[in-house]
Protein backbone atom coordinates (compact mmCIF):
# COMPACT_ATOMS: atom_id res chain seq x y z
CA UNK A 1 0.00 0.00 0.00
CA UNK A 2 1.10 3.57 -0.67
CA UNK A 3 0.33 6.86 1.01
CA UNK A 4 1.54 10.45 0.88
CA UNK A 5 2.02 12.16 4.23
CA UNK A 6 3.08 15.78 4.65
CA UNK A 7 5.80 15.86 7.28
CA UNK A 8 5.24 18.88 9.57
CA UNK A 9 8.34 18.53 11.75
CA UNK A 10 9.82 21.63 10.07
CA UNK A 11 8.69 24.27 7.53
CA UNK A 12 10.17 22.35 4.58
CA UNK A 13 6.99 20.21 4.80
CA UNK A 14 8.19 17.29 2.67
CA UNK A 15 5.38 15.39 0.89
CA UNK A 16 6.69 11.99 1.98
CA UNK A 17 5.74 8.95 -0.11
CA UNK A 18 5.31 5.92 2.06
CA UNK A 19 5.05 2.29 1.07
CA UNK A 20 3.69 0.09 3.85
CA UNK A 21 2.25 -3.30 4.64
CA UNK A 22 -0.02 -3.55 7.69
CA UNK A 23 1.99 -2.00 10.54
CA UNK A 24 5.31 -1.95 8.79
CA UNK A 25 6.87 0.76 6.65
CA UNK A 26 8.60 -0.79 3.66
CA UNK A 27 10.08 2.39 2.21
CA UNK A 28 9.82 6.16 2.36
CA UNK A 29 10.75 8.63 -0.35
CA UNK A 30 10.86 12.38 -1.08
CA UNK A 31 11.86 13.23 2.50
CA UNK A 32 14.87 15.51 2.89
CA UNK A 33 15.89 14.36 6.37
CA UNK A 34 15.69 11.45 8.78
CA UNK A 35 13.18 13.10 11.13
CA UNK A 36 10.45 12.31 8.63
CA UNK A 37 10.67 8.57 9.33
CA UNK A 38 9.60 8.81 12.96
CA UNK A 39 6.96 11.42 12.17
CA UNK A 40 5.50 9.31 9.38
CA UNK A 41 5.55 6.14 11.47
CA UNK A 42 3.68 7.85 14.33
CA UNK A 43 1.30 9.59 11.99
CA UNK A 44 0.42 6.33 10.22
CA UNK A 45 0.19 3.88 13.08
CA UNK A 46 -0.36 5.92 16.27
CA UNK A 47 -1.36 9.51 15.45
CA UNK A 48 -1.68 11.67 18.55
CA UNK A 49 -2.83 15.23 19.24
CA UNK A 50 -2.78 17.60 22.16
CA UNK A 51 -6.35 18.80 22.75
CA UNK A 52 -6.81 22.45 23.66
CA UNK A 53 -10.27 23.77 24.52
CA UNK A 54 -12.06 25.59 27.32
CA UNK A 55 -14.20 24.84 30.37
CA UNK A 56 -16.94 26.95 31.93
CA UNK A 57 -16.13 28.73 35.19
CA UNK A 58 -19.15 29.33 37.44
CA UNK A 59 -18.86 32.78 38.97
CA UNK A 60 -15.48 33.56 37.42
CA UNK A 61 -14.09 36.91 36.35
CA UNK A 62 -14.10 35.28 32.89
CA UNK A 63 -16.79 32.82 31.71
CA UNK A 64 -14.21 30.28 30.51
CA UNK A 65 -10.86 28.90 31.51
CA UNK A 66 -8.66 27.61 28.69
CA UNK A 67 -7.40 24.04 29.17
CA UNK A 68 -5.19 21.46 27.45
CA UNK A 69 -4.29 17.82 27.76
CA UNK A 70 -0.88 17.70 29.42
CA UNK A 71 0.26 15.14 26.87
CA UNK A 72 -1.01 14.12 23.47
CA UNK A 73 -3.82 11.57 23.20
CA UNK A 74 -4.68 9.20 20.34
CA UNK A 75 -6.29 11.12 17.48
CA UNK A 76 -9.16 8.62 17.46
CA UNK A 77 -10.10 9.75 21.00
CA UNK A 78 -10.16 13.49 20.32
CA UNK A 79 -13.90 13.69 19.63
CA UNK A 80 -14.73 11.67 22.75
CA UNK A 81 -12.37 13.87 24.75
CA UNK A 82 -14.18 17.00 23.60
CA UNK A 83 -17.54 15.47 24.65
CA UNK A 84 -16.17 14.58 28.09
CA UNK A 85 -14.54 17.98 28.69
CA UNK A 86 -17.69 19.77 27.51
CA UNK A 87 -19.71 18.66 30.55
CA UNK A 88 -17.14 19.85 33.12
CA UNK A 89 -17.76 22.99 35.23
CA UNK A 90 -15.26 24.49 37.65
CA UNK A 91 -15.37 27.13 40.38
CA UNK A 92 -12.85 29.95 40.73
CA UNK A 93 -10.14 30.59 41.61
CA UNK A 94 -8.43 28.49 38.94
CA UNK A 95 -4.66 28.57 38.55
CA UNK A 96 -2.49 27.66 35.56
CA UNK A 97 -1.59 23.98 35.85
CA UNK A 98 -4.58 23.02 38.04
CA UNK A 99 -5.83 19.55 37.09
CA UNK A 100 -9.39 19.93 35.79
CA UNK A 101 -9.90 16.29 34.71
CA UNK A 102 -7.52 13.55 35.84
CA UNK A 103 -6.66 10.69 33.47
CA UNK A 104 -9.01 11.73 30.69
CA UNK A 105 -10.84 8.67 29.29
CA UNK A 106 -8.08 6.45 30.65
CA UNK A 107 -5.53 7.95 28.26
CA UNK A 108 -3.17 8.87 31.09
CA UNK A 109 -3.43 12.53 30.09
CA UNK A 110 -4.73 15.10 32.56
CA UNK A 111 -6.73 18.12 31.45
CA UNK A 112 -5.01 21.13 33.02
CA UNK A 113 -5.83 24.84 33.15
CA UNK A 114 -3.68 27.06 30.93
CA UNK A 115 -4.58 30.36 32.59
CA UNK A 116 -5.62 31.89 35.91
CA UNK A 117 -9.25 32.83 36.47
CA UNK A 118 -10.18 34.75 39.62
CA UNK A 119 -13.66 34.92 41.12
CA UNK A 120 -15.88 37.66 39.66
CA UNK A 121 -15.44 40.96 41.46
CA UNK A 122 -18.37 41.67 43.80
CA UNK A 123 -19.82 45.13 44.32
CA UNK A 124 -19.12 48.20 42.23
CA UNK A 125 -15.51 49.24 41.79
CA UNK B 1 -7.99 68.61 35.57
CA UNK B 2 -5.25 67.08 33.49
CA UNK B 3 -2.47 65.44 35.48
CA UNK B 4 1.04 65.61 34.05
CA UNK B 5 3.64 62.94 34.79
CA UNK B 6 7.17 62.50 33.59
CA UNK B 7 8.56 59.01 33.01
CA UNK B 8 11.51 57.37 31.26
CA UNK B 9 9.92 54.85 28.91
CA UNK B 10 6.28 54.41 27.88
CA UNK B 11 5.23 51.22 26.11
CA UNK B 12 1.91 51.35 24.25
CA UNK B 13 0.19 47.95 24.18
CA UNK B 14 0.18 45.08 26.69
CA UNK B 15 0.39 42.13 24.31
CA UNK B 16 3.46 39.90 24.05
CA UNK B 17 5.59 42.56 22.31
CA UNK B 18 4.67 45.30 24.78
CA UNK B 19 5.26 43.09 27.82
CA UNK B 20 8.65 41.93 26.50
CA UNK B 21 9.71 45.47 25.55
CA UNK B 22 8.73 46.94 28.93
CA UNK B 23 10.52 44.24 30.95
CA UNK B 24 13.66 44.54 28.81
CA UNK B 25 13.58 48.32 29.13
CA UNK B 26 13.52 48.11 32.95
CA UNK B 27 16.27 45.50 32.98
CA UNK B 28 18.37 47.73 30.71
CA UNK B 29 18.26 50.45 33.37
CA UNK B 30 15.25 52.66 32.62
CA UNK B 31 14.04 53.83 36.05
CA UNK B 32 10.35 54.41 35.46
CA UNK B 33 8.69 52.32 32.76
CA UNK B 34 4.93 52.47 32.21
CA UNK B 35 3.01 49.92 30.12
CA UNK B 36 -0.30 51.26 28.82
CA UNK B 37 -3.03 48.76 27.85
CA UNK B 38 -6.61 49.57 26.89
CA UNK B 39 -8.00 46.15 27.88
CA UNK B 40 -8.70 45.16 31.49
CA UNK B 41 -6.03 42.47 31.21
CA UNK B 42 -2.56 41.92 29.81
CA UNK B 43 -1.75 39.41 27.08
CA UNK B 44 -3.39 40.92 24.01
CA UNK B 45 -4.39 38.45 21.34
CA UNK B 46 -2.72 35.55 23.19
CA UNK B 47 -5.68 35.45 25.59
CA UNK B 48 -7.91 34.10 22.84
CA UNK B 49 -5.24 31.89 21.23
CA UNK B 50 -5.95 28.90 23.46
CA UNK B 51 -4.29 26.43 21.05
CA UNK B 52 -0.69 25.36 21.53
CA UNK B 53 2.44 25.96 19.48
CA UNK B 54 3.73 29.15 21.09
CA UNK B 55 7.24 29.32 22.50
CA UNK B 56 8.91 26.59 20.45
CA UNK B 57 11.84 28.93 19.64
CA UNK B 58 12.24 30.74 22.99
CA UNK B 59 11.23 28.02 25.47
CA UNK B 60 11.71 24.91 23.28
CA UNK B 61 8.20 23.70 24.10
CA UNK B 62 4.74 24.16 22.63
CA UNK B 63 2.80 26.36 25.05
CA UNK B 64 -0.74 27.68 24.67
CA UNK B 65 -1.23 31.42 24.12
CA UNK B 66 -2.41 32.14 27.70
CA UNK B 67 0.54 30.19 29.14
CA UNK B 68 3.01 32.12 26.98
CA UNK B 69 1.41 35.42 27.99
CA UNK B 70 1.46 34.36 31.65
CA UNK B 71 5.24 33.91 31.58
CA UNK B 72 5.77 37.43 30.22
CA UNK B 73 3.21 38.93 32.61
CA UNK B 74 5.18 37.47 35.54
CA UNK B 75 8.44 38.79 34.08
CA UNK B 76 6.84 42.19 33.76
CA UNK B 77 5.76 42.23 37.40
CA UNK B 78 9.15 41.06 38.65
CA UNK B 79 11.00 43.68 36.62
CA UNK B 80 9.08 46.51 38.30
CA UNK B 81 7.18 47.93 35.33
CA UNK B 82 4.06 49.99 36.17
CA UNK B 83 1.04 48.62 34.33
CA UNK B 84 -1.84 50.96 33.52
CA UNK B 85 -4.81 48.84 32.46
CA UNK B 86 -8.06 50.15 30.92
CA UNK B 87 -6.03 53.10 29.71
CA UNK B 88 -6.17 54.32 26.13
CA UNK B 89 -3.64 56.54 24.41
CA UNK B 90 -5.71 59.17 22.62
CA UNK B 91 -2.92 61.57 21.73
CA UNK B 92 0.71 61.22 20.70
CA UNK B 93 2.90 64.13 19.60
CA UNK B 94 6.38 64.06 17.99
CA UNK B 95 7.94 65.43 21.21
CA UNK B 96 6.90 62.11 22.80
CA UNK B 97 4.06 63.42 24.93
CA UNK B 98 1.19 60.96 25.29
CA UNK B 99 -2.38 61.83 26.23
CA UNK B 100 -4.00 58.97 28.07
CA UNK B 101 -7.65 58.45 28.91
CA UNK B 102 -8.62 56.20 31.83
CA UNK B 103 -11.10 56.02 34.71
CA UNK B 104 -8.81 58.46 36.53
CA UNK B 105 -9.42 61.02 33.80
CA UNK B 106 -6.90 62.45 31.37
CA UNK B 107 -3.16 62.07 31.97
CA UNK B 108 -0.46 63.93 30.08
CA UNK B 109 2.61 61.71 29.99
CA UNK B 110 5.99 63.22 29.15
CA UNK B 111 8.39 60.46 28.16
CA UNK B 112 12.08 59.94 27.54
CA UNK B 113 11.28 57.27 24.96
CA UNK B 114 8.19 55.54 23.56
CA UNK B 115 7.84 51.95 22.36
CA UNK B 116 4.96 51.33 19.95
CA UNK B 117 3.52 47.82 20.46
CA UNK B 118 -0.12 48.18 19.46
CA UNK B 119 -0.28 45.00 17.38
CA UNK B 120 -2.38 44.58 14.28
CA UNK B 121 -5.97 44.38 13.07
CA UNK B 122 -7.69 41.99 10.74
CA UNK B 123 -8.66 42.95 7.23
CA UNK B 124 -12.44 42.95 7.00
CA UNK B 125 -15.05 42.55 4.28
CA UNK B 126 -14.73 46.23 3.40
CA UNK B 127 -11.01 45.78 2.75
CA UNK B 128 -11.52 43.07 0.13
CA UNK B 129 -14.72 44.36 -1.47
CA UNK B 130 -16.99 41.30 -1.83
CA UNK B 131 -20.26 42.17 -3.55
CA UNK B 132 -23.72 41.07 -2.43
CA UNK B 133 -26.13 41.85 0.37
CA UNK B 134 -25.12 42.93 3.86
CA UNK B 135 -26.59 40.30 6.18
CA UNK B 136 -25.54 39.28 9.68
CA UNK B 137 -23.16 36.33 9.84
CA UNK B 138 -19.95 37.76 8.39
CA UNK B 139 -17.06 37.74 10.84
CA UNK B 140 -13.31 37.97 10.85
CA UNK B 141 -11.58 34.85 12.21
CA UNK B 142 -10.23 36.72 15.22
CA UNK B 143 -13.70 37.96 16.12
CA UNK B 144 -15.09 34.41 15.99
CA UNK B 145 -12.15 33.31 18.13
CA UNK B 146 -12.79 36.03 20.73
CA UNK B 147 -16.51 35.19 20.92
CA UNK B 148 -15.86 31.47 21.23
CA UNK B 149 -12.79 31.34 23.46
CA UNK B 150 -13.32 34.34 25.72
CA UNK B 151 -17.08 34.81 25.84
CA UNK B 152 -18.43 31.31 25.20
CA UNK B 153 -20.60 32.42 22.29
CA UNK B 154 -21.06 30.40 19.08
CA UNK B 155 -21.68 32.76 16.16
CA UNK B 156 -22.83 30.18 13.60
CA UNK B 157 -23.44 26.52 12.72
CA UNK B 158 -22.22 26.12 9.14
CA UNK B 159 -19.15 28.05 8.04
CA UNK B 160 -17.39 28.91 4.83
CA UNK B 161 -13.92 30.30 5.45
CA UNK B 162 -12.36 32.75 3.02
CA UNK B 163 -8.58 32.92 3.23
CA UNK B 164 -6.16 30.31 4.52
CA UNK B 165 -4.27 32.46 7.01
CA UNK B 166 -3.20 30.74 10.22
CA UNK B 167 -5.98 32.26 12.35
CA UNK B 168 -8.57 30.97 9.91
CA UNK B 169 -7.06 27.47 9.89
CA UNK B 170 -6.84 27.38 13.69
CA UNK B 171 -10.49 28.43 13.88
CA UNK B 172 -11.53 25.78 11.33
CA UNK B 173 -10.25 23.17 13.82
CA UNK B 174 -11.70 24.93 16.84
CA UNK B 175 -15.16 25.22 15.24
CA UNK B 176 -15.06 21.56 14.16
CA UNK B 177 -14.10 20.44 17.66
CA UNK B 178 -17.00 22.43 19.12
CA UNK B 179 -19.48 20.80 16.74
CA UNK B 180 -19.90 23.42 14.02
CA UNK B 181 -19.61 22.42 10.37
CA UNK B 182 -16.85 23.93 8.25
CA UNK B 183 -17.87 23.42 4.63
CA UNK B 184 -14.62 24.53 3.03
CA UNK B 185 -11.76 27.01 3.00
CA UNK B 186 -11.34 29.11 -0.15
CA UNK B 187 -7.94 30.64 -0.91
CA UNK B 188 -7.47 33.04 -3.82
CA UNK B 189 -3.74 32.26 -4.11
CA UNK B 190 -2.35 29.07 -5.68
CA UNK B 191 -0.83 28.08 -2.31
CA UNK B 192 -2.01 28.18 1.34
CA UNK B 193 -1.28 31.38 3.29
CA UNK B 194 -0.87 29.51 6.57
CA UNK B 195 1.79 27.12 7.81
CA UNK B 196 1.81 23.52 6.49
CA UNK B 197 1.42 22.22 10.03
CA UNK B 198 -1.90 24.05 10.32
CA UNK B 199 -3.11 22.84 6.93
CA UNK B 200 -2.46 19.25 8.08
CA UNK B 201 -3.68 19.43 11.67
CA UNK B 202 -6.55 21.89 11.25
CA UNK B 203 -8.00 20.95 7.86
CA UNK B 204 -6.85 17.45 6.81
CA UNK B 205 -7.50 16.04 10.32
CA UNK B 206 -11.14 17.10 9.98
CA UNK B 207 -11.60 16.39 6.28
CA UNK B 208 -12.16 20.06 5.47
CA UNK B 209 -11.47 20.79 1.78
CA UNK B 210 -9.10 23.63 0.86
CA UNK B 211 -9.89 25.14 -2.54
CA UNK B 212 -6.91 27.03 -3.97
CA UNK B 213 -7.26 29.68 -6.72
CA UNK B 214 -10.79 30.18 -5.39
CA UNK B 215 -12.56 33.11 -3.82
CA UNK B 216 -15.98 34.29 -2.67
CA UNK B 217 -17.54 36.50 -5.33
CA UNK B 218 -20.95 37.03 -3.77
CA UNK B 219 -22.64 36.84 -0.40
CA UNK B 220 -26.33 35.83 -0.21
CA UNK B 221 -29.00 36.43 2.42
CA UNK B 222 -31.00 39.34 3.75
CA UNK B 223 -31.17 39.31 7.53
CA UNK B 224 -28.69 36.43 7.83
CA UNK B 225 -26.15 34.84 5.49
CA UNK B 226 -27.79 31.99 3.55
CA UNK B 227 -24.83 31.15 1.34
CA UNK B 228 -21.95 32.37 -0.76
CA UNK B 229 -20.93 32.00 -4.39
CA UNK B 230 -17.43 30.67 -4.97
CA UNK B 231 -15.51 31.10 -8.22
CA UNK B 232 -12.15 29.96 -9.47
CA UNK B 233 -9.56 32.57 -10.30
CA UNK B 234 -7.28 32.25 -13.32
CA UNK B 235 -3.66 33.40 -13.30
CA UNK B 236 -3.83 37.15 -13.80
CA UNK B 237 -6.87 37.51 -11.57
CA UNK B 238 -9.79 36.87 -13.94
CA UNK B 239 -12.73 34.72 -12.83
CA UNK B 240 -12.86 31.42 -14.69
CA UNK B 241 -16.00 31.19 -16.80
CA UNK B 242 -18.51 28.64 -15.61
CA UNK B 243 -16.72 28.08 -12.31
CA UNK B 244 -19.28 29.89 -10.14
CA UNK B 245 -21.03 27.67 -7.64
CA UNK B 246 -23.25 28.43 -4.70
CA UNK B 247 -22.56 26.96 -1.28
CA UNK B 248 -25.08 26.98 1.58
CA UNK B 249 -23.80 28.35 4.90
CA UNK B 250 -24.99 30.62 7.71
CA UNK B 251 -21.64 32.23 8.42
CA UNK B 252 -18.77 33.54 6.32
CA UNK B 253 -15.53 33.78 8.25
CA UNK B 254 -12.73 35.91 6.83
CA UNK B 255 -9.06 35.18 7.33
CA UNK B 256 -7.68 37.53 4.73
CA UNK B 257 -4.70 39.16 6.33
CA UNK B 258 -3.60 41.43 9.12
CA UNK B 259 -2.63 45.08 9.05
CA UNK B 260 -0.40 46.78 11.64
CA UNK B 261 -2.47 49.22 13.71
CA UNK B 262 -0.69 52.53 13.16
CA UNK B 263 -3.38 55.22 13.47
CA UNK B 264 -1.55 56.56 16.51
CA UNK B 265 1.90 56.38 14.89
CA UNK B 266 0.63 58.20 11.81
CA UNK B 267 -0.85 60.95 13.96
CA UNK B 268 2.58 61.69 15.45
CA UNK B 269 4.11 61.70 11.98
CA UNK B 270 6.00 58.39 12.20
CA UNK B 271 7.07 57.40 8.68
CA UNK B 272 5.29 54.20 7.59
CA UNK B 273 6.28 51.65 4.96
CA UNK B 274 3.71 51.21 2.18
CA UNK B 275 4.62 47.51 2.03
CA UNK B 276 4.53 46.41 5.68
CA UNK B 277 2.15 49.24 6.73
CA UNK B 278 4.36 49.48 9.81
CA UNK B 279 6.96 52.10 10.80
CA UNK B 280 10.26 52.32 8.94
CA UNK B 281 12.89 51.40 11.55
CA UNK B 282 16.65 51.13 11.91
CA UNK B 283 18.60 48.35 13.61
CA UNK B 284 17.76 49.67 17.10
CA UNK B 285 14.06 49.60 16.08
CA UNK B 286 13.96 53.40 16.16
CA UNK B 287 11.36 54.98 13.87
CA UNK B 288 11.71 58.21 11.90
CA UNK B 289 11.00 60.11 15.16
CA UNK B 290 14.00 60.06 17.52
CA UNK B 291 13.20 58.22 20.74
CA UNK B 292 10.17 56.43 19.28
CA UNK B 293 10.61 52.69 18.74
CA UNK B 294 8.37 49.98 17.27
CA UNK B 295 8.18 46.19 17.66
CA UNK B 296 5.85 43.23 17.30
CA UNK B 297 2.88 43.17 14.96
CA UNK B 298 2.59 46.97 14.80
CA UNK B 299 5.95 46.87 13.02
CA UNK B 300 5.43 43.79 10.84
CA UNK B 301 2.96 40.92 11.05
CA UNK B 302 4.72 37.91 12.56
CA UNK B 303 3.87 34.22 12.22
CA UNK B 304 5.63 33.32 15.47
CA UNK B 305 5.17 35.18 18.74
CA UNK B 306 8.68 34.09 19.75
CA UNK B 307 10.23 36.40 17.16
CA UNK B 308 7.87 39.24 18.08
CA UNK B 309 9.11 39.09 21.68
CA UNK B 310 12.79 38.83 20.70
CA UNK B 311 12.40 41.89 18.50
CA UNK B 312 10.53 43.66 21.32
CA UNK B 313 13.30 43.00 23.85
CA UNK B 314 15.78 44.70 21.54
CA UNK B 315 13.40 47.65 21.01
CA UNK B 316 12.89 47.96 24.78
CA UNK B 317 16.64 47.97 25.42
CA UNK B 318 17.12 50.65 22.75
CA UNK B 319 14.39 52.77 24.34
CA UNK B 320 16.10 52.51 27.74
CA UNK B 321 19.41 53.50 26.18
CA UNK B 322 17.83 56.46 24.39
CA UNK B 323 16.03 57.71 27.50
CA UNK B 324 19.39 57.80 29.30
CA UNK B 325 21.73 59.08 26.56
CA UNK B 326 19.31 60.84 24.16
CA UNK B 327 21.26 59.41 21.26
CA UNK B 328 21.86 56.09 19.52
CA UNK B 329 24.43 55.11 16.88
CA UNK B 330 23.55 56.79 13.56
CA UNK B 331 22.06 54.30 11.12
CA UNK B 332 23.06 55.44 7.65
CA UNK B 333 23.33 52.25 5.61
CA UNK B 334 20.06 51.69 3.72
CA UNK B 335 18.77 48.16 3.21
CA UNK B 336 16.87 47.42 0.00
CA UNK B 337 14.53 44.57 -0.87
CA UNK B 338 15.82 43.15 -4.16
CA UNK B 339 14.46 40.46 -6.49
CA UNK B 340 12.10 38.00 -4.82
CA UNK B 341 11.98 39.86 -1.49
CA UNK B 342 8.69 41.58 -0.61
CA UNK B 343 10.22 43.51 2.28
CA UNK B 344 13.17 43.41 4.65
CA UNK B 345 13.60 44.95 8.10
CA UNK B 346 15.38 47.01 9.38
CA UNK B 347 15.44 49.59 6.58
CA UNK B 348 18.59 51.25 7.93
CA UNK B 349 21.57 49.82 9.82
CA UNK B 350 24.39 51.42 11.76
CA UNK B 351 27.03 48.77 11.11
CA UNK B 352 27.95 49.00 14.81
CA UNK B 353 26.56 45.64 15.84
CA UNK B 354 25.15 42.37 14.56
CA UNK B 355 21.71 42.67 12.97
CA UNK B 356 18.88 40.15 12.79
CA UNK B 357 17.19 40.87 9.47
CA UNK B 358 13.60 39.72 9.02
CA UNK B 359 12.04 39.42 5.62
CA UNK B 360 9.30 37.85 3.53
CA UNK B 361 9.66 36.48 0.02
CA UNK B 362 7.19 37.25 -2.78
CA UNK B 363 6.53 33.63 -3.85
CA UNK B 364 7.19 30.07 -2.66
CA UNK B 365 10.32 28.36 -3.97
CA UNK B 366 12.68 25.48 -3.17
CA UNK B 367 16.46 25.13 -3.17
CA UNK B 368 17.29 28.78 -3.58
CA UNK B 369 19.39 31.24 -1.58
CA UNK B 370 18.95 34.50 0.31
CA UNK B 371 21.84 36.69 -0.82
CA UNK B 372 23.12 39.94 0.72
CA UNK B 373 25.17 42.25 -1.52
CA UNK B 374 26.46 45.83 -1.26
CA UNK B 375 24.91 46.48 -4.67
CA UNK B 376 27.64 44.63 -6.58
CA UNK B 377 29.72 42.42 -4.30
CA UNK B 378 28.23 39.42 -2.48
CA UNK B 379 28.43 39.73 1.33
CA UNK B 380 26.57 36.69 2.51
CA UNK B 381 24.71 33.77 0.94
CA UNK B 382 22.37 31.45 2.82
CA UNK B 383 21.12 28.36 1.04
CA UNK B 384 17.42 27.72 1.78
CA UNK B 385 15.65 24.38 1.30
CA UNK B 386 12.33 26.11 1.19
CA UNK B 387 11.12 29.71 1.04
CA UNK B 388 7.47 30.66 1.48
CA UNK B 389 5.65 33.96 1.94
CA UNK B 390 3.86 32.37 4.94
CA UNK B 391 7.13 31.88 6.82
CA UNK B 392 9.14 34.94 7.78
CA UNK B 393 12.85 34.41 7.14
CA UNK B 394 15.29 35.59 9.77
CA UNK B 395 18.98 36.07 8.98
CA UNK B 396 21.77 37.34 11.24
CA UNK B 397 24.61 39.39 9.80
CA UNK B 398 27.54 39.84 12.15
CA UNK B 399 29.32 43.14 12.65
CA UNK B 400 32.13 43.53 10.15
CA UNK B 401 30.10 41.86 7.41
CA UNK B 402 29.00 45.25 6.12
CA UNK B 403 32.18 47.22 6.82
CA UNK B 404 32.47 50.03 4.32
CA UNK B 405 29.21 49.14 2.53
CA UNK B 406 27.20 52.14 1.32
CA UNK B 407 24.06 50.07 1.09
CA UNK B 408 22.78 46.50 1.45
CA UNK B 409 20.59 44.65 -1.03
CA UNK B 410 18.81 41.42 -0.14
CA UNK B 411 17.54 39.12 -2.86
CA UNK B 412 16.49 35.58 -3.66
CA UNK B 413 18.94 33.93 -6.06
CA UNK B 414 19.80 30.49 -7.46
Amino acid sequence: MKAIITCVVCPVSCPVEVEYHEHEILSIDRNQCKLALEYVRNEMFDPRRTVTTSVEVEGGAMPLVSVKTDRSIPKTQVAAAMKAICTVRVKPPVRTGDVIVANLLGTGANVVATRDVDPAATGAG
Amino acid sequence: MIRTERIDVAVIGGGPAGMAAASASRQAGAARVVLIERDPRLGGILNQCIHDGFGTKVFKEALTGPEFAGIYARKLKESGVETWLESTVIGFSPDRVLTICSRKGITRLETGAVVLAMGCRERSRGAIGISGTRPAGIYTAGAVQAYMNLRNIAVGRRFVILGSGDVGLIMARRLSLEGAEVVCVAEILPYPSGLARNVVQCLEDFGIPLYLNTTVVEIHGNSRVTGVTLAEVEPGGKMKRGSRRRVVCDTLMLSVGLIPENELSARAGVKLSPVTRGPVVDDSFQTSIPGVFACGNVLQVHDLVDYATLEAEKAGQSAARYSQAQVLPAANIPVEAGAGIRYVLPALVSGQEAVDFTMRVTAPSRERAIVFTDGTKEIRRLQQQVLAPAAMARVRLNRGRFDGAKKLVVEVAD
